[in-house]
């Protein structure tokens, strides 16, 4: 490819300048921030900031009219999202976004697509190189379901099971895909204390163990205050603050835009 | 012998992954494949083997075919009759070219030739499925029946592709594979399993695949399964030309075996139809429902036709008629009431249910 | 020039001709409409729903000996009944489930109609003459059939109702609410059930209209169900939830079904308006996937 090895504490992705607007609606206006390899990044900001929108752009579901996406050095012109999952992009979604006629299991392996080769006529066959493949990455998905605690509810189908569990599959789908860069949306949104507890945990495992860059979208701002190397603060699809935690906590416009800015 | 898995073990992915992971579910199968082959040529009488079971087995196949699209990739169609047609027809073309080019010696082996056949109603398909991507839903579900209407008319109105038969309608060469000739319907029928068997295999290979997960990913949310990598379009055509290649096949044996003399109306809207039903009626999403459905679609007009009679009810064929339609009616509505997933889930629950018996769970 | 001048007579007779008949076309399209829009069900069986509301209104003139007027009033009830038995029996049974399951549920339906309407009044061809005009217009040398000039009347004039309906009555709202979120509007006390009911209603009289104009036109029939595809690339143009979108729809599909099959027809062996109206839509919907009116969907995440 001709990209140079990323480092950790490099810059992974480099959003510049970039809007979005749907119609008369803008989503996001002139919003310019970066993703530095094997970071926690989080973008917080009241409902309609645009966090999800965002999320979407840089993963090529929307493409904006204005900016300019930079990943891995390289500038991106307008991708489909499957071309962003191909480079190493995987998310989650507010509102789970699970495949409900499948288990946990199979949900978590469609996570595998794009490393699963055999076509066609090898997969009819199975015996041979299709069960192989398979064989190796049931493996793969295994230690997923491992980590992230789940062994019991494998063969369930993710429709059966309660909404910590779905965001708790969604992340295993999106972990199989071994992304550099993780897009969590809102990851811990309607759970409980404990919940929330062992997502934190799962995040900042996986952050850890497998060096995944992680840029995470949350809507309440103490738990991602504590688990975040740096945050971004949107608010009516602008920027209004940036930095390390402590010094958005102390950044006056974010504290408007949370407690006097009449929502 | 009770129904039971415990004592059975599984030690590895491979097993736990096989598709009948439970001994006694192995022992059916086998019973069941041995009775097919062997049971029913031997004892079965000519009108059963060649009148119930050969049609059965081509429509359950067909069945399987709509189902990959439809249960498994989510996308509705109603032209499964047309790509029947473009297999059948094929077929034909297929098998009288090589006539044509000279001598027996020269034709086509008749198992390709039956391929083949499915491979150009896979292309045809995939041809119609291309706007799959820009259309969704029903609006996909009404694109496909141009594809019904448009590809008969086309069989009726191009002479070419019966050959210049005055009347339409296109006679089979006989079943010949390496100089042995199926004659009989016990061989007919042999013939047609065999084929029905391996490609229900294929089938059912395919699905518990990254490819068929693939499907079942666009199916259940499309949005999502492209965000993970899955390509919408190549997905979906994979779908369209794997089903249109079951149907063709179907449509090949259909002619072939089962009919040998055909014209297009013989493929129409209302072939769709009841191929349709066979996947809503057996459930949508299994290659066992597509067996069970074409079993239930099959007999239930025999039934009709046969048991009032029986009980002293004369009615007139017309009538029959009527009565089929009012029942497959309330039949599809039942199912989708009672369990959108088909006789084939009520199976499983069944067996789900046995492995506990007598105890609640 | 003489010839020029018979020619291009010719062609409007047949483009206004094809015009009436696909105001024929929006009639059924226009019962799916209704439908579509108030409760997201694909209703795959209008057309059955037309032919048992035709066979309904020719079997009570027959059976009963009266006017048409009481058996028009007759077969009005009946659809009334049919909806409330829909709802009953099937949708309300289906609450919840996914849209497909639902529009299987109509096939469903529509077999089952096709079946008990030839079960009880049987399944030979039947005229219906309730006293149209029938026989053509002269129009300064353009030959125009009365029928079809009644038909593209009543559709108009149904439409015109339709709109009133829905925009100036409290059942309209209603109607309209539903259309926009069902759980949204049961929680401000709209009965789902009701609407349903309603609706389907609505839908079966527009059904009744149609089975009118068409069974006047080709007689009471069995293909009169199979007519209804061809209002489904009505839809496809003119998009599942509009009102005018069916009128529109209805015109270009029926205008150049016609010409096609006089103009096009010849070179490829004729009887082309099986699928021209089919494929006609499809390409169209390529370029425009949500249909004419169809509303552009932001998809979200």
């Amino acid at each position: 490819m001709g990209v140079h090895e990323i480092k950790p504490g490099d810059v992974l992705l480099a959003v510049e300048d970039i809007s979005l607007s749907f119609g008369a609606v803008r989503a996001i206006s002139d919003v310019s921030f970066d993703i530095r390899k094997g970071e926690v990044r989080a973008i917080i900001g009241p409902n309609g900031a645009g966090k999800t929108s965002m999320l979407n752009c840089i993963n090529g579901f929307y493409h904006p009219q204005q900016g300019t996406i930079t990943y891995k050095g390289q500038k991106r012109s307008a991708m489909k999202p499957y071309e962003a999952a191909a480079q190493g992009i995987a998310r989650t979604f507010q509102n789970v976004a699970l495949f409900k006629g499948m288990s946990t299991l199979d949900n978590i392996m469609t996570g595998r697509n794009l490393k699963m080769k055999s076509n066609l006529l090898t997969s009819m066959i199975w015996w041979g190189k299709a069960e192989k493949e398979e064989l190796e990455h049931r493996r793969f998905v295994e230690d997923i379901i491992d980590f992230l605690e789940i062994e019991a509810i494998r063969k369930t189908p993710v429709g059966r099971l309660p909404y910590g569990l779905q965001k708790r599959v969604e992340l295993g789908r999106a972990l199989a895909a071994e992304p550099e860069l993780l897009l969590l949306d809102e990851p811990m949104a309607g759970m409980n204390l404990e919940e929330k507890e062992d997502m934190c945990r799962f995040i900042l495992d996986v952050n850890d163990e497998f060096g995944t860059t992680i840029c995470l979208i949350e809507h309440d701002m103490g738990v991602v205050m504590d688990i975040s190397d740096r945050v971004m603060v949107l608010d009516y699809g602008g920027k209004i603050g940036d930095g390390v935690p402590e010094e958005v906590r102390t950044n006056q416009n974010v504290i408007d835009a949370y407690l006097g800015g009449g929502h | 012998m009770f129904y039971r898995e415990a004592g059975q073990f599984k030690s590895s992915y491979k097993e736990d992954q096989a598709v009948f992971p439970i001994l006694q579910d192995r022992i059916g199968i086998a019973i069941l494949l041995l009775v097919a082959f062997i049971g029913i040529p031997l004892f079965a009488g000519d009108y059963f083997v060649g009148a119930i079971m050969t049609p059965f087995l081509i429509l359950a196949l067909a069945a399987v075919g709509l189902n990959i699209l439809t249960g498994y990739a989510g996308q509705i169609s109603l032209g499964t009759g047309a790509f029947m047609a473009v297999g059948a027809f094929s077929a034909y073309k297929l098998a009288t070219f090589s006539i044509a080019l000279g001598g027996a010696e020269a034709t086509l082996p008749l198992i390709l030739t039956i391929l083949l056949a499915g491979v150009v109603a896979a292309l045809v398909g995939v041809m119609f499925g291309i706007p799959s991507l820009r259309i969704k839903g029903f609006y996909l579900a009404v694109a496909t029946l141009a594809a019904q209407f448009f590809i008969e008319w086309l069989l009726v109105k191009v002479g070419w592709f019966t050959n210049y038969s005055p009347s339409g309608v296109i006679t089979a060469p006989p079943l010949v594979v390496l100089g042995y000739e199926f004659h009989t319907p016990a061989e007919k029928y042999l013939f047609t399993l065999t084929f029905v068997v391996v490609m229900a295999m294929a089938a059912k290979n395919l699905v518990r695949s990254h490819i068929g997960r693939g499907w079942m990913a666009i199916r259940d949310m499309d949005i999502a399964a492209e965000i993970i990598g899955f390509r919408p379009l190549q997905t979906k055509l994979t779908a369209f030309a794997v089903s249109s290649f079951f149907c063709g096949v179907a449509g090949a044996l259909w002619a072939f075996v089962h009919l040998g003399t055909v014209e297009p109306e013989a493929f129409g809207i209302n072939r769709s139809f009841s191929i349709l039903f066979m996947v809503i009626i057996g459930g949508m999403g299994s290659i066992l429902g597509a067996f069970i459905g074409a079993a239930f679609i099959t007999l239930l007009p025999i039934f009709l036709n046969n048991v009032p009679p029986m009980i002293g009810w004369n009615i007139g064929v017309d009538m029959v008629a009527h009565l089929e339609f009012m029942i497959f009616g309330v039949l599809i509505i039942f199912f989708l009431i009672v369990e959108p997933h088909g006789l084939a889930r009520l199976w499983t629950i069944g067996k789900e249910k046995l492995r506990t018996w007598p105890f609640p769970y | 020039m003489e010839d020029f001048v018979i020619e291009f007579m010719f062609f409007l007779e047949v483009l206004f001709s094809g015009l009436l008949t696909g105001t024929l076309y929006s009639l059924v399209a226009l019962g799916f409409v209704l439908i579509f829009k108030a409760s997201g069900v694909f209703n795959f069986a209008q057309g059955a729903m037309m032919l048992f509301a035709a066979l309904s209104l020719v079997g009570f003139q027959e059976m009963l000996g009266v006017h048409w007027t009481v058996a028009f009033l007759l077969t009005v009830v009946v659809m009334i009944l049919l909806a409330w038995c829909v709802e009953k029996f099937v949708l309300g049974k289906l609450v919840n489930q996914e849209p497909i399951i639902l529009f299987m549920a109509t096939i469903g339906i529509t077999f089952f109609l096709d079946g008990f309407g030839q079960t009880l009044w049987g399944s030979d061809i039947k005229p219906l003459d309730i006293g149209l005009p029938t026989g053509s217009l002269d129009f300064g040398g353009i030959f125009v059939d009365q029928l079809e000039l009644v038909a593209g009347a009543t559709a108009g004039g149904l439409v015109l109702g339709l709109a009133i309906f829905f925009n100036k009555t409290k059942i309209g709202r209603a109607l309209r609410a539903v259309a926009d979120d069902h759980q949204a509007a049961m929680s401000v006390g709209i009965s789902l059930r009701n609407i349903w009911i309603i609706v389907w209603s609505v839908a079966g009289l527009v059904g009744l209209v149609a089975g009118i104009m068409w069974g006047s036109k080709l007689g009471v029939q069995f293909s009169l169900s199979l007519l209804a595809l061809k209002a489904l690339p009505v839809l496809m143009l003119g998009g599942f939830t509009s009102i005018p979108g069916a009128i529109i729809g209805g015109l270009i599909i029926g205008a150049g079904e016609k010409l096609a099959e006089i103009y096009l027809g010849p070179f490829v062996g004729g009887a082309i308006e099986n699928w021209f109206a089919y494929m006609l839509a499809m390409v169209f919907l390529l370029f425009r996937p949500q249909g004419l009116f169809g509303e552009k969907i932001i998809e979200r995440v």
